[in-house]
C-alpha cells in the first residue's frame, strides 16, 4: 500500500514508518506563537521550568504579532511585552513585531516554510501553510509550551481525502467561491480530522494567493490540513525565498499512485457562480444572487484567508469598473495581510485610488477577525467580509456577517447592498 | 483702552461690545463632537426637545476608535450615525477615507474660520485658534444643551499675551517651543484665559505649526488659544470654507492683558515633557539615553504632513530600533504623504503606518503600553496611564525628536542624527 | 478519575464554536482562574451559565463541539468552573487536543446529538457518569448513553495530568 502526502511528512518527522490511525511523535520544524496565545505559552514554559529552562532550539521558534497589532488594550500590550522579554531571554531572534502582518503570511514571505515541514502555531488557520505542502496546525498554548521543551509533539496520522478540481472560473468567480461552495456542501464537520489533498488542473494553475485561500478554510470544515504540492511559478517563488532544496523536498512527499484515500471528490468549477456564507455559520451557504439586495452597513476585505495582493487587486478591479466610488452608506475597510502586500498595493497606485473612493486602508494585521480590533460591528448591523468565520456575535453581539470573495465584497461596498459581482464585472460583455 | 481678541470675537457674536469677566450668551457657529456624540444625544433626548436648533451647525467626526476596536465602540458609532441621520444633519464624518482626527478634519473641511465661535465636546477644540477662531472645549451636557437651544453662555476670558520673536533653528520645531512655554507657565498658569500668540515668530510659522501651538493651549488651562489670522490662513481656507460669515479679527495693540510673556525662538532647543505631567519640561539633553519601547508619531498635535516629513527626514534610509507607530492625522494628510513618498520612507524604516484616527493617544488601540514600558510621543498628554497601563511612561516631544529617539532606541537629540 | 460523577446537565447543540464558549473579546486574559466568568456569554439562551453553573455540572453537546479557534481559554473556562467532563457526540480536533493536554476528559457519546435535538436530554437533567466505563445515565429520563474511551496515548497523557507532566515524567524515565 502506498503513502499519502501527510503520511510521508509524518514519516520524515518521526523517523519511522507510520500507519493511518496511530499516534506518532514528530520532530517540530517550527513552533510559533502569536500575540494571542504567545504570552500563555511563555508563562507556561517558565512555570514548568521554574523560570530556568531553555527552549529546545531558539532558531526553530518564531513569534508573530498580528491579532491586535498595534495593541489595542493594556492586557494585549502586556502580553506582547511578555513575549518580547521571553524571546530576548531565550535568544529567539525571529520576533515579527507589530509592523509585519499576519503570521503565516510573514513566515511564508520570509522563506521560512518548506514543503514537508511540521509547524505548530497558536492560530487555528495555521494550516493555510498547506498551500506549500507544509503540515502546519493550530494548537493551544500547552502544546506549544510542550514542544519548546522537547522539540516534539504527538499527532494522530490522519486519513486523507482527495479533492480534484478542474475547469476555469468564469469572470467574477474565484477560488473563494469554490471554497464557500465546498464548505456549504461538506458542512462544518465535513473534513473531520482529515488531511485533504487538493489536485486537478484548476489547482495546478492556481496562484499562491488562491492556494492560501483554499487551505485556510479547511479549518472551517474541521479538517486537519489541506495540502497542495507546490509546482510551476509557486515553486519558483518558494525556491527563490526558501532555497533551492524546496524542489527536492516537494518531490519527496508526492503521494504514491496507490496511496489510500478514504474518499475522492471531483468538482468542476466552470459553471460555478459567486457564493456567500450567510449568517451565522460558514456552512450556511447560498449563491450571492439569492441574497442580493440585502442592505449592508460595513464591508471588510482582508484576513489570512483573502488578504493578499491578488485579493486586493480583485477588489480594486470591481471598484474601478464602478467609477472608483463606494456607497456612502457603507463603511469599507481594507486590511492587507502583510507589509509586503501593503507596499505592493501602494506601488501599484491602488491605495491612493481606494482612499479617493472612501475606503479605510489599515496597517497589515488580522483586523476584523475579532470584535476587539478594526471594525467591530454594533448590534443590528450587517457586514460583508472576506474573513473565514461568521459565528454568532463573532465581531459584535447582535451583528450578522456574510462571508464572500473580495470581488463580491467590493460589489456590496459599491452598491450598498449585497450584489452579484458579475453584475459589475460582466457589464457590456457577452 | 483697546480690546483683546476674545473681547472682539465674543462681542461680535453677542451683538454688543463686551469686556473681560462679563458673561455673555452667544450662538455658536459650529458645534463639534466625535465618538461621544452617542452619549450626548442621549442627554439631548432627556431635555425633551425633538430637533436640534440648526442641523447645519453640528459637525460630528468619528476618530477616537476607528474602525471600531470593540463592539462598545461600534455601538457608540451607530448611535451617532443614527442620530445625525434622524436630525437630517449633513456634516457627519463616518469611518471612511473622508475622515481623520476630528480637529484636523474640522480645519481641513473649512469649519474653522476667523472671527467665529466654535464649541467642541473635546478639550483640544482650542486647536482652531490657529485660524483666528474662538474655539473652546466644553462638556457633554453643555453640548446637549447647545444643540437644543442654539445658545451657550460664556464668561469673556481675561487674556494672556505671549510675544514671540526670532526664528527656530534647524532641528528645533514649534513643538519644542510650546513644550518650553508649558514648562514655564505650568499646567494651570493660563486657567480660564484666552492665550494670544503674537509677533513675527508666529507669522513666520506655517498653519500646521500654529495648530500645534494652539492645540496645547488647554494643557496650560486656557479656555482658548489663538494666532492672528493672516494670508497663510486665508489661503488655507479658500475653497474650503463652510460659511461666508467670517471676519478676520485681532487684538488692539493697547489691549489689556492679565499676564504676558515673551520669547525669542532662536534660543529654543529640543525639549521633552517628562512623565507624568505636560509641564514637566526638560531640555532633551537631560533625558538623553532614556531607553524607550515605543515611538509614536501622530495625533491632532503633530500628525500633519509637515510632521511626517520631519520624521522621514530623520529615518530616510535607516531603520527604527524600536516599534514605531505612525498615524497621519487625516486621510488628506495620509494621501499627500503617500504621493510625496514620505510613507514609503517610513514603512521602509520599519514603522507601522495605521489608518488616521486618535490611535493609542488615549490608550484605546493601535499601540497601548504594557507595565514598565516607555513611549516617546508627539501627542499632547503624558498623564499616568494615558496610553495604557498605569505603570507606563510617556515622554512628549517633537516629531524630529521622536524619530531620532526611534532610530536609537533611546531618547536622543535630533540635531545629532541630522 | 474513578467512581461515579453526579451533576446537572447543561445542554448545547451541534457546532458550538469557540466564540460561543469563550468570546474573542476576552482573549487577552492569560490567567485560567479568571476565565469561567465569560463562559457561554454569547450562547443564545445560556447567558446565565457562568453565574449559575455549579462544580460537578456537565456540559452536554452535539457534534463538533469547540470548532473554530485554537484558544485554550475555551477549555480552561469550563475546567476552572468545575465542569468535570465534556460529553459530546464529537468535538473539534484542536479543542480535543487542548482538553487532553490539560488532563481534561472529553467523552465522545454516540447518539447524543439526536437525543439533544429530540429533547430526550434536557437542561437540568440529573446525570451519573462513570469515566472508566464511559457509561452515562440520565436519572431524570431514565435513558443511558455510552461514551467512547480515549486511545492509549491520550489515556497516558490524561492520567499523568496533562501533556506537560506527561513529558516531564517521560524525560525522567528516558
Amino acid at each position: 500500500m502506498g503513502k499519502t502526502v501527510i503520511m510521508k511528512i509524518m514519516e520524515r518527522a518521526s523517523g519511522r514508518e507510520v500507519k493511518v490511525g496511530e499516534r506518532v511523535w514528530c520532530g517540530i520544524d517550527w513552533s510559533t506563537a502569536r500575540d494571542f496565545g504567545g504570552a500563555s505559552c511563555a508563562l507556561q514554559f517558565d512555570e514548568i521550568t521554574e523560570g530556568r529552562g531553555h527552549v529546545w532550539n531558539p532558531d526553530r521558534i518564531a513569534f508573530t504579532f498580528d491579532l491586535q497589532a498595534p495593541s489595542h488594550s493594556e492586557k494585549v500590550s502586556n502580553n506582547q511585552k511578555t513575549i518580547r522579554e521571553f524571546a530576548r531571554r531565550q535568544g529567539i531572534t525571529r520576533l515579527f513585531d507589530v509592523n509585519h502582518g499576519i503570521g503565516q503570511h510573514v513566515l511564508l514571505e520570509r522563506g521560512l516554510v518548506k514543503p514537508g515541514d511540521v509547524i505548530l502555531g497558536t492560530d487555528s488557520h495555521m494550516n493555510l501553510l498547506g498551500c506549500v505542502a507544509a503540515f502546519a496546525t493550530g494548537v493551544g498554548s500547552t502544546d506549544i509550551a510542550a514542544s519548546w521543551l522537547s522539540g516534539t509533539n504527538w499527532f494522530r496520522v490522519p486519513e486523507t481525502m482527495r479533492v480534484e478540481v478542474t475547469g476555469e472560473f468564469q469572470r467574477g468567480v474565484s477560488m473563494r467561491d469554490f471554497l464557500t461552495m465546498l464548505v456549504g456542501g461538506l458542512g462544518a464537520g465535513g473534513m473531520d480530522f482529515l488531511s485533504v489533498e487538493f489536485t486537478g488542473d484548476t489547482i495546478e494553475r492556481s496562484l499562491l494567493s488562491e492556494r492560501v485561500t483554499l487551505c485556510s478554510m479547511v479549518t472551517e470544515m474541521s479538517g486537519k490540513i489541506g495540502l497542495i504540492l507546490p509546482n510551476g511559478p509557486v515553486l519558483d517563488w518558494l525556491a527563490e525565498r526558501a532555497g533551492p532544496e524546496v524542489r527536492e523536498r516537494a518531490a519527496a512527499i508526492a503521494p504514491d499512485l496507490d496511496a489510500p484515500y478514504t474518499e475522492v471528490r471531483r468538482y468542476d468549477v466552470s459553471e460555478l457562480e459567486p457564493m456567500a456564507s450567510c449568517p451565522d455559520a460558514p456552512d450556511n451557504v447560498r449563491p450571492v444572487r439569492e441574497v442580493a439586495g440585502v442592505p449592508v452597513d460595513q464591508v471588510h476585505i482582508g484576513s489570512c484567508t483573502n488578504g493578499r495582493f491578488e485579493d486586493i487587486a480583485a477588489a480594486f478591479e470591481v471598484l474601478k469598473l464602478s467609477g472608483f466610488k463606494v456607497s456612502p452608506g457603507v463603511r469599507t475597510i481594507i486590511t492587507p495581510a502583510t507589509r509586503e502586500v501593503m507596499i505592493q498595493a501602494a506601488r501599484a497606485g491602488m491605495i491612493e485610488r481606494f482612499l479617493e473612493a472612501g475606503v479605510v486602508f489599515t496597517n497589515p494585521t488580522c483586523s476584523l477577525c475579532t470584535a476587539e480590533h478594526y471594525g467591530a460591528l454594533p448590534s443590528g448591523d450587517v457586514g460583508c467580509s472576506t474573513t473565514n468565520r461568521n459565528f454568532i456575535g463573532k465581531v459584535g453581539k447582535g451583528s450578522h456577517t456574510y462571508l464572500m470573495s473580495p470581488m463580491s465584497a467590493m460589489a456590496a461596498a459599491v452598491r450598498g447592498v449585497i450584489t452579484d459581482p458579475r453584475d459589475i464585472v460582466c457589464q457590456g460583455r457577452d | 483702552m483697546g480690546r483683546t481678541f476674545a473681547e472682539y470675537v465674543l462681542g461680535r457674536a453677542a451683538g454688543h461690545p463686551v469686556s473681560a469677566n462679563e458673561v455673555v450668551t452667544v450662538e455658536p457657529d459650529f458645534c463639534m463632537s466625535h465618538d461621544n456624540t452617542g452619549p450626548i444625544s442621549r442627554t439631548f433626548k432627556r431635555i425633551g426637545v425633538k430637533r436640534v436648533w440648526d442641523p447645519n451647525r453640528l459637525v460630528v467626526i468619528l476618530d477616537h476608535g476607528v474602525p471600531a476596536p470593540s463592539s462598545d465602540h461600534a455601538i457608540n458609532h451607530k448611535e451617532a450615525r443614527e442620530f445625525m441621520r434622524g436630525q437630517g444633519a449633513p456634516h457627519f464624518y463616518d469611518v471612511t477615507s473622508g475622515g481623520g482626527v476630528c480637529h484636523q478634519k474640522f480645519c481641513e473641511e473649512g469649519f474653522a474660520l476667523p472671527g467665529q465661535v466654535v464649541i467642541g465636546s473635546d478639550s483640544h477644540t482650542c486647536t482652531y485658534g490657529a485660524f483666528g477662531t474662538f474655539a473652546a472645549g466644553i462638556g457633554r451636557t453643555e453640548m446637549a444643551a447647545a444643540w437644543a437651544t442654539g445658545a451657550i453662555w460664556l464668561k469673556v476670558p481675561e487674556s494672556f499675551r505671549i510675544d514671540v520673536s526670532g526664528e527656530l533653528r534647524d532641528g528645533v520645531s514649534a513643538k519644542d517651543f510650546i513644550l518650553k512655554v508649558m514648562g514655564d507657565v505650568r499646567s494651570d498658569g493660563a486657567d480660564y484665559m484666552s492665550v494670544e500668540f503674537h509677533g513675527e515668530g508666529i507669522s513666520a510659522m506655517s498653519v500646521a505649526e500654529r495648530m500645534t501651538l494652539c492645540n496645547l493651549g488647554i494643557e496650560m488651562g486656557a479656555k482658548n488659544a489663538v494666532c492672528k489670522p493672516d494670508r497663510k490662513v486665508f489661503d488655507f481656507i479658500r475653497g474650503r470654507e463652510k460659511s461666508s460669515d467670517w471676519e478676520a479679527l485681532w487684538a488692539d495693540p493697547d489691549a489689556e492683558y492679565a499676564r504676558a510673556l515673551s520669547y525669542d525662538l532662536s534660543g529654543i532647543t529640543p525639549g521633552v515633557a517628562r512623565p507624568h505631567t505636560v509641564d514637566n519640561y526638560a531640555p532633551v539633553e537631560s533625558a538623553r539615553g532614556v531607553r524607550i519601547d515605543q515611538a509614536f508619531i501622530g495625533t491632532c498635535t503633530n500628525g500633519r504632513l509637515e510632521d511626517l516629513r520631519d520624521a522621514a527626514r530623520i529615518l530616510k534610509g535607516r531603520r527604527a530600533a524600536v516599534r514605531t507607530i505612525v498615524i497621519p492625522a487625516s486621510w488628506e494628510v495620509y494621501r499627500a504623504a503617500m504621493r510625496d513618498g514620505t510613507l514609503d520612507v517610513l514603512i521602509d524604516a520599519g514603522c507601522v503606518v495605521c489608518n488616521p484616527g486618535c490611535g493609542p493617544c488615549l490608550g484605546a488601540h493601535m499601540g497601548t503600553l504594557a507595565p514598565g514600558e516607555t513611549c516617546i510621543s508627539t501627542a499632547n498628554r503624558n498623564f499616568k496611564g494615558r496610553m495604557g497601563d498605569k505603570e507606563s511612561f510617556i515622554y512628549l516631544a517633537s516629531p524630529l525628536t521622536v524619530a531620532a529617539s526611534a532610530l536609537r532606541g533611546e531618547i536622543s537629540d535630533p540635531r545629532e542624527v541630522m | 478519575m474513578s467512581g461515579i460523577l453526579k451533576g446537572r446537565a447543561w445542554v448545547f447543540g451541534d457546532d458550538v464554536d469557540t466564540d460561543l464558549i469563550y468570546h474573542n473579546k476576552y482573549l487577552a486574559e492569560t490567567d485560567p482562574r479568571n476565565m469561567p466568568q465569560y463562559s457561554f456569554e454569547y450562547y443564545p439562551g445560556k447567558e446565565s451559565f457562568a453565574r449559575e453553573v455549579k462544580p460537578g455540572d456537565f456540559v452536554v453537546a452535539g457534534r463538533n463541539f469547540g470548532c473554530g479557534s485554537s484558544r485554550e481559554h475555551a477549555v480552561h473556562c469550563l475546567k476552572e468552573a468545575g465542569v468535570p467532563v465534556i460529553l459530546a457526540e464529537t468535538c473539534s480536533r484542536i479543542y480535543y487536543r487542548n482538553a487532553i493536554n490539560n488532563g481534561y476528559p472529553v467523552l465522545f457519546v454516540k447518539g447524543i446529538s439526536s437525543a439533544i435535538r429530540d429533547g430526550c436530554i434536557k437542561d437540568g437533567d440529573e446525570l451519573e457518569v462513570e469515566l472508566e466505563t464511559g457509561t452515562i445515565r440520565d436519572m431524570t429520563s431514565g435513558r443511558s448513553y455510552h461514551g467512547d474511551a480515549v486511545s492509549d496515548l491520550e489515556r497516558e497523557i490524561m492520567s499523568a495530568g496533562g501533556l506537560i507532566p506527561y513529558l516531564k515524567s517521560r524525560r525522567k524515565e528516558g
